[in-house]
């Protein structure tokens, strides 16, 4: 069970004492790379494990990340993929969805 | 999330109960963001978060309570005290229960292909140097248990998937009987065996068992590819078990599209007219 092995990595890495972010996509609205209850975990080296989606969407989710684990605060992150960014790969999603993130 | 809170949702999904995760995203209080519960189908509510107050968690329970009949997830809001609360309810689904009953040679890529389709599955033999550990590394539960004791107890939904494999036809037989004996019938029942013994077998079971419609029962068990290794024959049972479950023809996707190539319609390099149809 993928939906598993992500909160149970959080469980290792809080052990450890390492200090990271869970960002899972709690609604989306219209057409999103990934469905709600995706989840990655950012690191504050900018390592990432699981997806939320790739690309610019998942590059700001990153960003704002960064921001929770420097201020142990969790945060909303709405990623807005329907402003015609033509995007190089040509990964082009027409929806909206939000972002929640926590510190781990 | 606590370790606590965690083993509980995985205990839950290990007893093949719906579970569903809330996670608290917005609230007056900022400490309570991000605080999570578990809430049940039957109402059962359980939390980390000491500080949340007993109405909102009522609250919840009643707003999730939508979802929670969907069978889905999704995220509620509502007010309290005016003050807006929003929760994300997570939905585990409890996976489908595949039982395997006789462990030798065929139950072993059967149990991995389970595992990997995403089934609860359980392998169950009366012998202990069939069923254990070392044979069955990632199999979800390996019984070691007499078939008879075993098939009386266990539980059984529409969810429950049962393939009976055992060494001896004998073993197949009286387990079938005492799975048509219990109140709730299985999804599924496959049985192994060469059509000659089935036949035999099905006369006496319809004797046994005049009212009973056999809609769930498929013996020979799997799909007709051909299948005669124990990965082969795995893969036509595992078929016919998503067959099943998706509750689709079983044929191949291609073929709706042959029908359009004997009007001579053809795709792309026009492959379909040069098959011998």
């Amino acid at each position: 069970m993928d939906q598993m092995q992500l909160i149970k990595r959080t469980l290792d890495i809080r052990k450890g004492g390492e200090k990271a972010a869970l960002a899972t996509i709690i609604r989306t609205k219209g057409s999103t790379p990934r469905k709600t209850g995706s989840r990655m975990i950012v690191f504050p080296c900018g390592r990432v494990e699981g997806t939320i989606g790739g690309g610019c969407g998942e590059a700001e989710v990153i960003e704002e990340a960064f921001q929770v684990i420097q201020t142990n605060t969790p945060s909303q992150k709405r990623v807005d993929l329907t402003k015609g960014l033509f995007y190089e790969d040509g990964g082009i999603c027409g929806g909206i969805m939000d972002v929640f993130i926590e510190p781990i | 999330m606590s370790r606590n809170l965690f083993a509980k949702l995985e205990e839950s999904i290990n007893n093949r109960k719906d579970t569903f995760l809330l996670t608290i995203t917005e609230y007056p209080d900022e400490k309570l963001i991000g605080a999570k519960a578990l809430l049940w189908p039957d109402g059962e509510f359980c939390t980390e978060a000491s500080l949340l107050p007993l109405d909102v968690r009522d609250l919840l329970s009643i707003h999730c309570n939508k979802l929670v009949t969907k069978k889905r997830s999704g995220t509620v809001r509502f007010m309290w005290k005016d003050r807006l609360i929003e929760c994300f309810a997570e939905y585990f689904p409890s996976p489908l229960h595949l039982i395997v009953a006789g462990a030798g040679h065929v139950c072993e890529p059967v149990a991995e292909m389970g595992r990997l389709l995403g089934f609860f599955v359980t392998v169950i033999d009366d012998r202990k140097e069939f069923a254990n550990r070392e044979r069955f590394p990632n199999a979800n539960e390996v019984v070691c248990q007499s078939y008879l004791d075993y098939f009386r107890h266990v539980d059984i939904t529409e969810k429950t998937y049962i393939l009976l494999l055992t060494r001896g036809h004998k073993y197949d037989v009286l387990s079938l009987n005492e799975l048509l004996k219990r109140e709730f019938q299985a999804g599924y029942i496959g049985m192994i065996g060469s059509r000659r013994r089935i036949s035999g077998v099905f006369e006496e079971i319809q004797r046994d068992f005049p009212h009973e419609s056999f809609e769930n029962l498929y013996t020979p068990v799997g799909l007709d590819i051909g299948a005669e290794t124990p990965a082969e024959i795995a893969v036509s049972i595992m078929a016919e078990i998503l067959k099943v479950k998706n509750q689709k023809s079983g044929d191949s996707l291609s073929s709706q599209i042959k029908r359009f190539a004997k009007m001579g319609f053809h795709e792309g390099a026009g492959k379909w007219t040069k098959c011998s149809l």
